[in-house]
């Protein structure tokens, strides 16, 4: 096939597969079905097995719910030209990423490599690791150095730099998520003329909430000085730019923070006065600019990564759903927990009460 | 032909297991089936532990066999059960050994990283000069200023440039030479220096130590640099003969783990096919029928506690699972190769192996029928022999059929009238070479058609064996319309029987299609009446597809004419030129297009008809003892 067909082809399995994002309807109803309804209706058998404890439930399900997100992203990889296609690979790649986090605290742990792949998502084998490989190694850095032979050696001989260095396991995870984010954006660069721009929304929004969310944890969670909370910064293509970041990241309250955001962030963000309120909020902006590509932009690969992003926040919120079910929490609780609900209902007040 | 299999299922006690593989695998005969059958009454997977320790063992011994040289093959001179107490002994023994092996190998690393840090210093020493200030107040910290020089990884450049500002520092590149920058990074001495620390090692900052006398001395820093790398090199000399004496010790223990670990295998390799409840385990999977017997006797003769072994013919329904052995003659294993390179036949499937290579050599033959060009491919493929290897073999039949056709033709070297003719010059009567042509076509359908019914009934698939393309049904209707037309070459008319048996073939293949579709009304009529139009339509043209066996063996001899043509055109030495280099031009150009067109025909016009091709091949369990 010829590129324009393959634009053509991608764009209309984009929005064939569009019609399968929760609409908020379809979003509210969910949480009023019961287990059954869920386990029927998305093909999760594991939800009713009654012979799996919780945590093996809710094992099984995630790693179904990621099989489906990885499946499609498996098929509308295959008419992309090789530089959209390493895109999307990327991005699908940070379960992979999950899966080597676990690998090294497994080894930083000594635990039993079967325990250790008891804790690892199955995948696809365009975005898996060499795990059985990996899991044969003696230490972190040999598993470092092994995965350096393969499309993982770029972020793997960085992170043993710095694991050499530092020796810390939080300075080594920071580090592979820092280089992921980083080579995403390099990725989105490398594109011109009518891709570039819409990929710089979609990755530029991820970037943002990413940026975000890491500089209020490092310097006001963990009490990192500025200078190395910016360093593990990655600089947005959209809001969160180089420059703001360096402004930012030398502000010493949440609240002056956020007050320092560009717009729309400062009034989406304005009043959050914790952690989790900022992730509800700006996961919101994240999906109205996947959103908006996914409905007005003509680059199939842009398209391809909004709905995948869309995607994955839908079969999260799935889960977070069968999760607060299986659990046996109340309804409303799990309706705020998602962002069904008005988080400013009373209910939150009483689960504050309840919680002094 | 294919071998009959059966499937075995072996009972033996849990603890007999590891023996029990090794008997198996000395047999060579016992393909491990891993399908999960009688899951629910044996649960138990009795072969994980050994497994996992094996793999660690041979990961361990893969590891140190780099920085030791361990034998490639050793043999196996008396062969003993591994049982789990001895791996794991074996594993602790090269877990121990590696843990020593890698610190020597870190050791190596070590340095080749100073290697490369004297030669990051080397270019940067020319470029230190750049920068304008006195190299000397770089060295050491004053009471106010602090300096770091060193190295970081280019891309975290205008990163760490920003982190480092927002220290009160400031940071200066002034050399960037591949994925690396060379970096001054001054600021005041103060509370800032432990952020700044932090950030630096984040950012895998090397220090670079500028040298003293750097500023004023660069000829004697660089012989001092030349000197280093010597002592690095000398170091690594010692380090090598001190690996050298301290592996010497235990190099016999390695080979030693290494047949432990051949001895072992087996039972790995069977892992999926073992499954167990308390005591009792089974084995299952796959041997030839003629190898049972054997197989049981020397279970017999070799397993200390009663056992007993179930065979059975494989069921209809698990043939996909069969394994395929089929015998392989000396002489055909280069068609088998291209053979393989559309699949491997299904169990049951009639191998095409011969039929293919009977068919190629022959078309190959026909269509490049020249006794001296022949003799040249021929002679070719036997002196290259040794780089061919197998493919030899198929070079020297292509040019033997083609010297024998050559004969037939009366062809040598495109000449003509040197050689009479055993059978026909081409080009005196090509209609009659199409004629042939289109008959061999035929036939080749035909038989292509034949074994497709016989293919889909060992299969069981009998309706497919009659009403599905290129069955039984549609090979009345080609053999109705191939006599149809023959009648109308020899009287005009199609003639009522052959007019009959094409309209009750076809129409009974619509039957058969209308039934097993289900779409609406409108598409089943749709996809009907086109799909058996296209039966009318394929047939027709996977016939005349045939006349180009004929049709390049008239453009031999016609590409022969044009040389001549040429040739004749020259003097005595531009006419043998000419000759020469116009038959290595039909050698080569022609060739390689006949080659291309033979493998088409059997590819498309016979694989696709009767060929399955999805089987898998017989892969019996073995001792893994490679020849010293």
């Amino acid at each position: 096939m010829s590129a324009h067909a393959n634009q053509a082809y991608l764009n209309t399995r984009v929005s064939i597969l569009a019609t399968r994002l929760f609409s908020p309807a379809v979003a509210g109803g969910l949480a009023g079905s019961t287990l059954e309804e869920i386990s029927q209706g998305f093909g999760l058998p594991a939800i009713l097995d009654q012979g799996l404890s919780a945590r093996a439930k809710n094992r099984a399900i995630e790693q179904a719910l990621i099989t489906t997100l990885l499946a499609e992203l498996c098929i509308l990889i295959r008419p992309m030209q090789p530089a959209e296609r390493a895109l999307v690979l990327n991005w699908g790649r940070k379960y992979a990423l999950f899966n080597l986090k676990s690998l090294i605290r497994g080894k930083l742990y000594n635990l039993d490599p079967r325990e250790i792949q008891d804790n690892l998502y199955h995948l696809p084998p365009q975005v898996e690791l060499p795990v059985q490989e990996l899991l044969r190694t003696e230490n972190v850095l040999e598993l470092l150095r092994q995965l350096e032979q393969g499309p993982y050696r770029f972020i793997a001989h960085q992170a043993r730099e710095v694991y050499e260095q530092k020796r810390e396991p939080f300075a080594l995870e920071a580090t592979i998520d820092q280089l992921y984010y980083q080579s995403l954006a390099r990725q989105v660069r490398q594109f011109h003329d009518g891709e570039q721009r819409p990929l710089q929304v979609v990755v530029g929004a991820l970037l943002d909430q990413i940026d975000l969310m890491w500089l209020l944890r490092f310097r006001f969670a963990y009490g990192l000085s500025p200078s190395e909370t910016f360093y593990q910064l990655v600089p947005s293509l959209r809001l969160l730019r180089r420059d703001l970041l360096l402004q930012l990241a030398n502000l010493d309250s949440l609240e002056r923070v956020l007050e320092s955001l560009p717009e729309p962030l400062n009034g989406l963000l304005a009043g959050s006065t914790s952690l989790i309120e900022v992730q509800k909020r700006i996961g919101r902006y994240t999906a109205r600019e996947a959103h908006q590509v996914l409905r007005h932009s003509s680059s199939a690969v842009a398209r391809t990564l909004s709905y995948l992003i869309l995607r994955e926040m839908d079969l999260f919120l799935l889960f977070a759903l069968t999760q607060g079910k299986i659990l046996g929490l109340p309804a409303d609780v799990v309706a705020i927990a998602v962002e069904l609900a008005d988080p400013n209902c009373p209910m939150v007040g009483r689960l504050e009460r309840t919680v002094a | 032909m294919h071998r009959l299999m059966r499937h075995l299922r072996l009972l033996v006690l849990t603890e007999d297991l590891p023996r029990a593989s090794l008997v198996l695998a000395e047999t060579e005969s016992f393909q491990p089936d891993p399908r999960p059958l009688y899951e629910s009454e044996f649960p138990e997977l009795p072969g994980r532990h050994y497994r996992d320790l094996y793999q660690q063992a041979r990961s361990r011994l893969d590891k140190i066999g780099k920085l030791v040289p361990i034998p490639e093959g050793v043999d196996i001179p008396e062969i003993h059960v591994v049982e789990t107490a001895e791996l794991q002994a074996l594993n602790d023994w090269l877990g121990e050994i590696w843990n020593e092996c890698s610190s020597y190998e870190e050791e190596f690393r070590t340095l080749n990283d100073e290697v490369r840090l004297i030669n990051e210093q080397e270019s940067a020493l020319a470029n230190f000069a750049n920068l304008n200030v006195n190299l000397s107040t770089l060295r050491t910290k004053t009471r106010f200023l602090d300096f770091y020089v060193g190295i970081v990884p280019r891309d975290h450049l205008r990163q760490l440039e920003g982190a480092v500002g927002l220290a009160e520092h400031l940071l200066f590149p002034y050399l960037v030479s591949g994925d690396q920058a060379h970096v001054v990074i001054v600021g005041p001495c103060g509370v800032k220096e432990a952020q700044l620390t932090a950030v630096l090692d984040a950012a895998g900052f090397q220090n670079l130590p500028i040298p003293p006398g750097m500023a004023n001395e660069p000829a004697k820093l660089q012989a001092e640099l030349t000197a280093r790398r010597s002592e690095i090199q000398e170091t690594r000399e010692t380090l090598k003969a001190t690996l050298a004496t301290w592996s010497s010790g235990f190099r016999g223990r390695l080979e030693q783990a290494q047949r432990t670990l051949a001895l072992a295998e087996p039972f790995v390799d069977l892992d999926p096919s073992i499954r167990s409840l308390g005591p009792l385990a089974f084995i299952i999977g796959w041997a030839p029928a003629q190898t049972v017997r054997a197989i049981e006797a020397r279970l017999h003769e070799r397993l200390a506690h009663p056992f007993l072994l179930e065979t059975r013919a494989p069921l209809a329904e698990e043939r996909a699972h069969v394994p395929t052995l089929v015998s392989r003659h000396r002489l055909l294993a280069p068609f088998v190769s291209l053979v393989g390179q559309y699949g491997v036949p299904r169990y049951g499937e009639i191998d095409p192996t011969v039929l293919f290579a009977v068919t190629f050599i022959l078309m190959f033959g026909m269509m490049f029928g020249d006794v001296g060009q022949g003799a040249v491919i021929a002679l070719a493929a036997w002196l290259g022999r040794h780089r061919l290897k197998q493919f030899a073999l198929f070079g020297v039949l292509a040019g033997l059929s083609s010297m024998i056709f050559g004969l037939l033709f009366g062809s040598i070297f495109g000449y003509e009238q040197v050689i009479t003719p055993l059978w026909i010059a081409p080009l005196s009567d090509p209609i009659y070479m199409l004629r042939i042509a289109l008959g061999w076509g035929v036939v080749f359908i035909v038989v292509a058609c034949l074994l497709t019914i016989y293919n889909r009934a060992v299969m069981g698939h009998y309706l497919g064996a009659i009403f599905e393309h290129h069955g039984l049904v549609n090979l009345l209707f080609y053999l109705a319309l191939i006599g149809g037309g023959l009648q109308v070459y020899q009287s005009g008319r199609f003639g009522w029987i052959a007019t009959s048996l094409v309209l009750l073939s076809l129409l009974a293949l619509a039957g058969y299609r209308w039934h097993e579709l289900s779409a609406p009304l409108g598409e089943k009529i749709l996809v009907v009446v086109i799909e058996t139009m296209e039966t009318f339509i394929v047939y027709l043209s996977n016939t005349l597809s045939f006349l180009r066996v004929a049709a390049f063996g008239l453009n031999h001899v016609a590409l022969s004419i044009a040389i001549f043509t040429l040739a004749d055109m020259m003097g005595t030495l531009g006419h043998w030129v000419t000759v020469v280099l116009g038959n290595l031009f039909i050698l080569v150009l022609e060739g390689g297009i006949v080659m291309i067109q033979v493998m088409r025909l059997e590819y498309y016009e016979g694989f696709s008809r009767y060929f399955y091709g999805d089987g898998h091949t017989f892969a019996p369990l073995r001792l893994r003892a490679p020849a010293p």
